[in-house]
């Protein structure tokens, strides 16, 4: 098996530039819920940046400082985009099936990405070195315990929610989503469905 | 176009689209949005509660939290895995416990980490702490039982004189003073610093002993008054008027609901629970009913009506549709 002629028959016959930067679409897209996906990616992009900045001065800057504040807040509202775009991208989508047609690994990629996305939120919140990291990481230790999880991840271990936070959850989130644009962009958008009642 | 689009969208009428363009435009707007409402609104950031300010501020509850850890009635003491070895306290559903698995792995002693070796650090500024921390481990453990009930109980009349927490007369042995090396480790600032010491010092990233020193009264009392309790929804809340972690509401629902609310094993029912509506949520395409109801609830024709509007006569013919 030749891994590279593999990965260029992929690219090449899978994911053409033509589906990868589509220059046309079919006419059934034409709805403002087509746009709740991108909303959910540029929240990200605008969460991954405000994340570098306040990486880049360490978890104390936002506390002592008026510009650290305001990107924290950046990063704060960013997430709360993120979560509300992507609650109508995944009810709008499960609203059309549009898991049919061989397009199901694109659904399941995507809740898997839900699934880290709010894992990453959990540790973003407990990152935060201030009363609401504080009182988080003695609630939400018992339901981690509780599940047999405690024993590897220890919500008051700040040094390890903070890594887990800003590098391993989002990597995990990036390549996730990654995977899922590809099966988006390979399969293209899904038919609209037959009307019941109607012989079409 | 690969030969599968070609094939999946042959007969279906095209429009001209630009995907960066689309694209750039929404970044733009996020973008705009979130500026303008960080920058009107800002963010939360409620400081932290710390052992100097219990001290300072609530110096009865600071005392009070103290001598309940070290007549062993925290939160902690009897936890079971991952911080003691009381198997039997680990949350249950049908006879199984998670928490059990993998065993004892952050060992807690909450007397022993939480008093006894803070107020032994403390001993080798303050003599009097030393003489009486020596007088309390040389007592019968009924003994010491015996002196912190009674503190304990004397703290429900308990006054604030001159900073210090004065307790009617009684056989308390040497606690008050312990009590008291606590109280001004407490007001020092060095309370955290004396739970948290290691091997690794100066180097520190796991802040679990300092984090659940007050985690039972104290930071509840506090919770309870920014809205934060588990029966106010609790971590789904953020202080202040700030939208919090909305998205877990469906969570924090079922710990409102019984049996959960009133169950000692509500965190694993909980999620229990969680986890089977995320499997459903994944598994959706394959789970019979789950997959038809979007055809049943016909949410689908609004977002396509043009579509269907040009099947019933409108400009140009729809052309194949999937089942």
């Amino acid at each position: 098996m030749n891994l590279t002629r593999r990965a260029q028959r992929l690219l090449t016959e899978d994911l053409p530039l033509e589906d990868a930067l589509p220059t046309q679409m079919p006419v059934y897209v034409n709805s403002i819920v087509y746009l709740f996906g991108v909303t959910v990616l540029s929240a990200l992009v605008a969460l991954v940046a405000t994340g570098v900045v306040m990486c880049l001065f360490g978890p104390g800057w936002y506390h002592d400082s008026r510009v650290g504040h305001f990107v924290n807040s950046l990063h704060f509202w960013s997430v709360q985009v993120f979560f509300a775009a992507l609650l109508v991208h995944m009810v709008s989508k499960y609203m059309m099936a549009a898991w049919r047609d061989g397009r199901w690994k694109t659904w399941v990629v995507g809740v898997l990405a839900l699934g880290v996305a709010v894992v990453t939120g959990l540790t973003g919140f407990l990152a935060q070195s201030n009363w609401d990291s504080q009182w988080i990481a003695v609630q939400a230790k018992d339901a981690i315990n509780a599940l047999g999880v405690g024993a590897f991840f220890n919500t008051m271990n700040t040094g390890q929610v903070l890594t887990l936070h800003i590098v391993v959850l989002p990597l995990l989130l990036v390549l996730l989503v990654s995977v899922h644009l590809f099966f988006i962009r390979r399969e293209g958008p899904v038919k609209p469905l037959k009307r019941m009642g109607r012989n079409e | 176009m690969s030969k599968r689009t070609e094939a999946y969208f042959r007969n279906v009428p095209m429009k001209p689209y630009d995907l960066l363009r689309e694209g750039l435009i929404v970044l733009l707007v996020v973008a705009a949005v979130v500026v303008v409402v960080a920058a009107i609104l800002s963010s939360p950031d409620y400081p932290t509660v710390r052992g100097e300010d219990v001290a300072n501020r609530q110096p009865i509850a600071f005392v009070e939290t103290s001598a309940n850890i070290l007549a062993g009635n925290s939160g902690i003491q009897d936890y079971g895995p991952p911080y003691t070895p009381d198997r039997d306290n680990a949350q249950s559903l049908f006879g199984i416990a998670p928490a059990n698995w993998f065993g004892v792995r952050n060992r807690i002693d909450p007397s022993q980490d939480f008093i006894i070796k803070p107020l032994t650090r403390l001993a080798v500024l303050n003599e009097d702490v030393g003489t009486a921390l020596q007088a309390y481990e040389a007592a019968t453990p009924d003994q010491q039982q015996a002196w912190l009930t009674a503190y304990i109980s004397s703290l429900d009349d308990a006054t604030v004189v001159d900073g210090e927490v004065q307790v009617a007369p009684g056989d308390y042995g040497p606690v008050p003073t312990l009590m008291s090396g606590m109280l001004a480790l407490g007001r020092s600032g060095l309370l955290e610093g004396a739970l948290e010491s290691s091997d690794r010092l100066p180097f520190n990233f796991d802040f679990t002993r300092s984090l659940l020193f007050f985690q039972d009264d104290v930071d509840a009392s506090v919770a309870e008054k920014l809205d934060l309790l588990g029966e106010q929804w609790g971590i789904s809340n953020e202080t202040g008027r700030y939208p919090g972690a909305w998205w877990l509401w469906p969570y924090t629902f079922f710990y409102q609901v019984r049996p959960m609310s009133s169950s000692d094993n509500a965190d694993l029912q909980v999620g229990a629970i969680m986890i089977g509506f995320f499997l459903v949520l994944l598994l959706a395409p394959f789970i019979p009913i789950v997959n038809r109801l979007p055809r049943w609830l016909r949410i689908y024709r609004l977002i396509w009506r043009d579509w269907y509007a040009r099947s019933d006569g409108g400009p140009g013919k729809p052309g194949g549709r999937s089942a």
